[in-house]
């Protein structure tokens, strides 16, 4: 399949100079990623390959500000993030940035409805409600919103995170191995829904994947090896 | 035993051990042990050194005092049982000397007196004191001082008793289990018991104590006593330590309980972290466990890994907490090495024992129901994470726990009903409590949806899992409550100690006075600002009939009442009611004409004497009618002449009255007694200056030790805060991280848990408050026999701190985790 639409890649979103991320582990320094340059524009969809262990899921964490680099540096619309605390980039975060994980990560305590709310209640939204509703409606689970995660399926639960990703309508969307967790089935309507909502929102998308014809769906492909970009 | 699956189990353990999972619960365990071992090992020599020391005012264990011999096979039955056995003979007797008159309280003792304590005295130079634990040698004589100078006799010189010349050679000083009674007082005279039938002076219808005294094992001075009782005549009365001085007997009873109370709070506190801590540690692996499972592990096996490895766990905690609970046993001797005797009756095995097994109890009570439940992990949760194990059946574990605490409370009480009452009342108290929490959570979950994110966030967390929360609330509130009990319960023993014996309490007494020296008397003390109680008249006679039936009907033995109609009264009259004294039933004087009295409260209990009774009272041989107009309670401990009997003035005008008053001497005015007594020969001043003085000295010890043990509850208590706040921790750096990764700073989660910390320590600082004053007001009146007054400042001041301390903790425990970066916590899952 070939991207539903062309969008004009107007100006960088990420740009990642020279990125190093190393460990201290009892065996010694660990070096799980090095000199990683990136720039990916804003509407792009990328997808990132690589075999297991190679340092997708590090890559994105740091891309995300959800970690800091060992060295170099990343900037996300023209913010140079590696400069920020942990406060600037959890603005930063709140502002640009969506998450889909492969283990749904929403909130136990939560219903639906609140876990979708969540992002849009933490910048002060008075629609939060509103919006998060018409969210689930969007990805099929209107008649779901009261229900917590532990009442729901996991394609059902990644479809609340899918909601809870796009509620901010976030510039960035970042997915890591989405469907890692679903079957074969689900996970394709998982991923039908989330290229739906991301030319729907013309948003950003770094998609972390095993499979190849996922990655085809993207624009541009990034291949990881041990830590190195090939 | 399977060796392959105790290996795994030993693996397992070293490993979670080493991931800093178990060291929570390794640390509650280890408190419990540490201090219970240590309490009671404390407890248990300092109680024993006290009795010995409260045995030395008797000079004994157990004391028969007779005015005949007591019959030869009390005494080979006492052998039989393995007592010691010491006799002491006290008759008054007129010694003269160089045409000098005096009468001494002559005392013969025999051999192996004292049993208990020690004798002190000093040769002709009367500055070195020598502790003796024997008295005089047959032919020798030791005096009081006092009898050199009234007649004329140097040390060395012969003092004849009776028709037995004697040497003097030795000043008496202190003898242990010298008799407070007001009109036996006169001065010492003690001689070898060998010397006394020489004397003459003992002879059929004589007037003269015996004292049998017995000394040793516990246990056998008990089964001695109960043997004694029944055979007892009207006229032979016990002593032991408990009854004979109740000011020290109370004071003994009430550390006693104080130390058991903290112990079992002390046990319980720890006991609610490690049930905490292995709450968690189960959730933890329940995903092992379901791998296990799968790879076909049978549930028995399951239960028998995780059990076996608590069960090394516990053995070498409690084996360790054993060692440092002996150690801070030693460590609490030390440090009161200058207010303790010098000798401290030694460590006792079972107490140590007792330590050791506290551990393993505790273990089971508290962390079996936990492990119980990953055997019912399902193998299916490797596939389904949201599966959890049903909870073990509420049924079993409550039974179990209370099973548990209900014998320590046993141990401590030994009292069946007493038991139940505190069980019962303890569970329907939680009971009340859940359903009131439950409430309060509903009622802030209503109240939730209208405020600003921060508090809706905060909130939140509580009302979310509100059994979770109500579970926490119950164990911080009673683990509070335990703490304010610990502290308040101190600090009211402590208190009530200083008021019995204030700084300036009557140490002397002053009897005899006549009427005609009264006001020079008062005059003397006031001059030189001595601080003297009233002065009382006083007319001795014999409670005779309760409406007109001879009293000895209504005396149940070995009683107040026995004491009281066995020899004479001190009557006395005032128009006011005396000071202390509080009217518990009747009036204080009407004018009428008709003799009334006034009857000390247990006293009337004990002879089931009435309002409107009519008392016959024989004074002179002549016979006085009273009738009973009130009946008054006091407190026998103040020091101040107290009277059992108070009757309207002008009632006792008709007979010959002395005056009694007691005052506070301070030691650097004691030459005033000299000067007293010389312008008084008539009147005796009894000093009781150096019992009041071993008396502050004990209970200042036991201030001491009662105040360590505090330190041990207390530290107990924050250690179980931390580790309940801890144990919820997981859940809620999941959920600040995930926050986090929205975009939340950290401004507003540490504001949301502030909010959240501070409203769980609020709420269970009120619960502790209440349940801590309900419980103090039935401690006080039902066993301390202490006036219950509420503390408000304490109520008020808890709650805060409690709020305080949990939100501290808190937010010392996600403060690390705030500032990793989220991808570290994301990753950890
Ligand atoms: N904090 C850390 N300490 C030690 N090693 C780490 C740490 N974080 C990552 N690694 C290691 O770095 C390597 C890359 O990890 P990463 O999770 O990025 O791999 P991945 O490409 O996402 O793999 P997968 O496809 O299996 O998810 C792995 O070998 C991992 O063990
Ligand atoms: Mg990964």
């Amino acid at each position: 399949m070939t991207p539903t639409q062309i969008k004009s890649h107007s100006h960088p979103i990420i740009v990642a100079e020279n990125l190093a991320k190393t460990v201290l582990t009892a065996e010694g320094t660990l070096h799980i990623l090095s000199s990683i340059d990136l720039i990916i524009n804003s509407g792009e969809s990328i997808a990132i390959i690589g075999e297991s262990g190679s340092g997708k899921s590090t890559l994105i964490g740091l891309l995300a500000g959800l970690d800091t680099s060992t060295s170099g540096s990343i900037s996300l619309n023209g913010l140079d993030i590696t400069q920020m605390n942990e406060d600037g980039r959890a603005a930063i975060r709140n502002e640009l940035i969506g998450f889909v994980f492969q283990s749904f990560q929403l909130l136990q305590g939560l219903t639906a409805l609140e876990n979708v709310m969540l992002p849009l209640e933490l910048r002060g939204d008075k629609k939060a409600k509103a919006i998060a509703s018409r969210l689930l409606e969007r990805v099929g689970l209107a008649h779901r919103l009261s229900h917590t995660p532990k009442q729901l399926s996991g394609g059902e639960q990644q479809r609340v995170a899918l909601a809870r990703a796009f509620a901010t309508q976030p510039k960035i969307l970042f997915a890591d191995e989405p469907t890692g967790n679903l079957d074969s089935k689900t996970g394709a309507s998982i991923i039908d829904l989330l290229f739906e909502l991301n030319s729907e929102n013309q948003t950003t998308l770094i998609l972390v994947t095993h499979d190849a014809h996922l990655a085809a769906r993207c624009e541009r492909t990034i291949k990881i090896e041990a830590g190195q970009q090939v | 035993m399977n060796l392959s699956r105790f290996n795994l189990a030993l693996r397992l353990l070293w490993r979670d051990s080493r991931s800093g999972e178990l060291t929570i619960l390794i640390i509650a365990l280890l408190i419990a042990v540490t201090s219970s071992t240590a309490i009671s090992l404390f407890s248990d020599r300092l109680q024993r050194t006290m009795t010995l020391q409260a045995a030395e005012f008797l000079a004994a264990d157990l004391v028969i005092a007779c005015p005949t011999p007591i019959p030869t096979d009390w005494q080979s039955r006492a052998k039989q049982l393995n007592l010691t056995l010491a006799q002491t003979v006290e008759f008054p007797s007129v010694l003269i000397e160089h045409d000098e008159l005096l009468l001494a309280g002559v005392k013969a003792v025999s051999s192996s007196y004292p049993l208990r304590g020690l004798l002190k005295t000093t040769g002709a130079d009367y500055n070195s004191e020598t502790i003796t634990h024997a008295g005089p040698e047959a032919g020798r004589v030791w005096v009081e001082k006092r009898i050199l100078s009234a007649l004329k006799l140097n040390i060395g010189d012969s003092l004849t008793v009776g028709e037995k010349p004697l040497t003097i050679s030795n000043i008496i000083t202190y003898e242990p289990d010298k008799k407070g009674d007001l009109y036996s007082f006169s001065p010492r005279v003690m001689m070898n018991d060998a010397d006394l039938t020489a004397t003459g002076i003992i002879q059929p219808g004589s007037h003269v104590h015996y004292f049998f005294q017995f000394s040793g094992d516990q246990e056998a001075i008990v089964n001695f006593k109960q043997w004694l009782q029944p055979q007892l005549t009207p006229s032979q009365k016990i002593m032991d330590i408990h009854e004979d001085r109740p000011e020290l007997g109370t004071a003994l009873i009430r550390a006693e309980r104080y130390l058991g109370l903290s112990s079992i709070l002390v046990i319980l506190i720890s006991g609610v972290a490690i049930a905490m801590a292995t709450g968690r540690y189960t959730q933890r692996h329940f995903n092992a466990t379901a791998l296990l499972r799968c790879l076909g592990c049978q549930q028995r096996e399951i239960l028998w890994l995780y059990c076996s490895q608590f069960l090394i766990l516990g053995l070498l905690t409690s084996a360790i907490g054993c060692l440092l609970g002996w150690f801070a046993q030693r460590g609490l001797f030390k440090l009161l090495k200058d207010l303790l005797p010098q000798q401290i009756a030694n460590p006792n095995l079972s107490a140590l024992g007792f330590g050791f097994s506290i551990g393993i109890i505790v273990l089971l009570a508290f962390a079996l129901p936990p492990i119980l439940r990953l055997k019912n992990v399902a193998p299916l949760r490797v596939l389904r994470q949201d599966l959890e194990p049903l909870p073990i059946s509420a049924w079993f574990v409550y039974s179990l726990s209370i099973t548990i605490i209900g014998l320590l409370i046993w141990r401590y009480t030994t009292d069946v009903k007493m038991t139940a009452t505190v069980l019962g009342t303890g569970l329907i108290t939680l009971l009340v409590l859940s359903v009131l929490i439950y409430g309060l959570l509903n009622l802030i979950a209503s109240l939730v949806p209208k405020m600003s994110l921060t508090w809706r966030f905060g909130l939140q967390g509580l009302i979310r899992n509100r059994q979770a929360t109500i579970s926490q609330i119950l164990a911080f509130s009673l683990t509070l409550a335990a703490m304010l009990l610990s502290f308040t319960v101190r600090t009211d023993l402590i208190n009530n100690w200083q008021q019995q014996l204030p700084e300036n309490a009557p140490n002397h007494f002053a009897l005899n006075i006549f009427p005609e020296q009264q006001l020079a008397f008062k005059a003397d003390l006031q001059q030189d600002a001595i601080q003297g109680s009233q002065f009382y008249p006083v007319v001795r006679g014999r409670l005779t009939k309760i409406n007109h039936t001879p009293v000895q009907k209504f005396v149940s033995k070995d009683s107040q009442g026995d004491n009281a109609t066995h020899r004479e009264l001190s009557l006395t009259w005032t128009k006011e009611l005396p000071e202390d004294n509080k009217l518990v039933a009747g009036q204080w004087w009407t004018p009428t004409q008709t003799v009334s009295v006034s009857v000390e409260q247990k006293l009337a209990d004990n002879l089931k004497i009435n309002l409107g009774d009519l008392l016959t009272f024989s004074i002179d041989n002549q016979l006085v009618y009273a009738t009973v107009t009130s009946l008054r309670a006091l407190k026998w401990d103040t020091m101040k002449p107290n009277f059992y009997m108070v009757f309207s003035p002008g009632s006792l005008d008709a007979f010959p009255s002395t005056y009694i008053t007691s005052f506070y001497l301070p030691e650097a005015k004691k030459d005033l007694l000299n000067t007293l007594v010389k312008k008084y020969p008539s009147t005796t001043v009894l000093e009781v200056d150096l019992i009041l003085k071993q008396f502050k000295t004990l209970l200042k010890q036991l201030t001491q030790a009662i105040n360590y043990l505090l330190y041990f509850a207390l530290m107990a208590g924050f250690t179980v805060l931390f580790a309940a706040v801890y144990a919820t921790l997981d859940n809620r750096i999941y959920e600040g991280t995930l926050m986090r990764t929205f975009g939340a700073n950290r401004k507003f989660l540490r504001k949301t848990q502030w909010i959240e910390f501070g409203v769980l320590g609020l709420i269970s600082g009120f619960l502790a408050v209440i349940i801590a004053e309900a419980i103090l007001y039935a401690l006080y009146t039902r066993v301390m026999a202490i006036e219950y007054q509420p503390n408000l400042t304490l109520s008020l001041i808890v709650p805060v701190i409690s709020a305080l301390f949990v939100s501290l903790v808190g937010l010392l425990g996600v403060k690390q985790v705030l500032n990793r970066p989220p991808i570290h916590v994301l990753r950890g899952l």
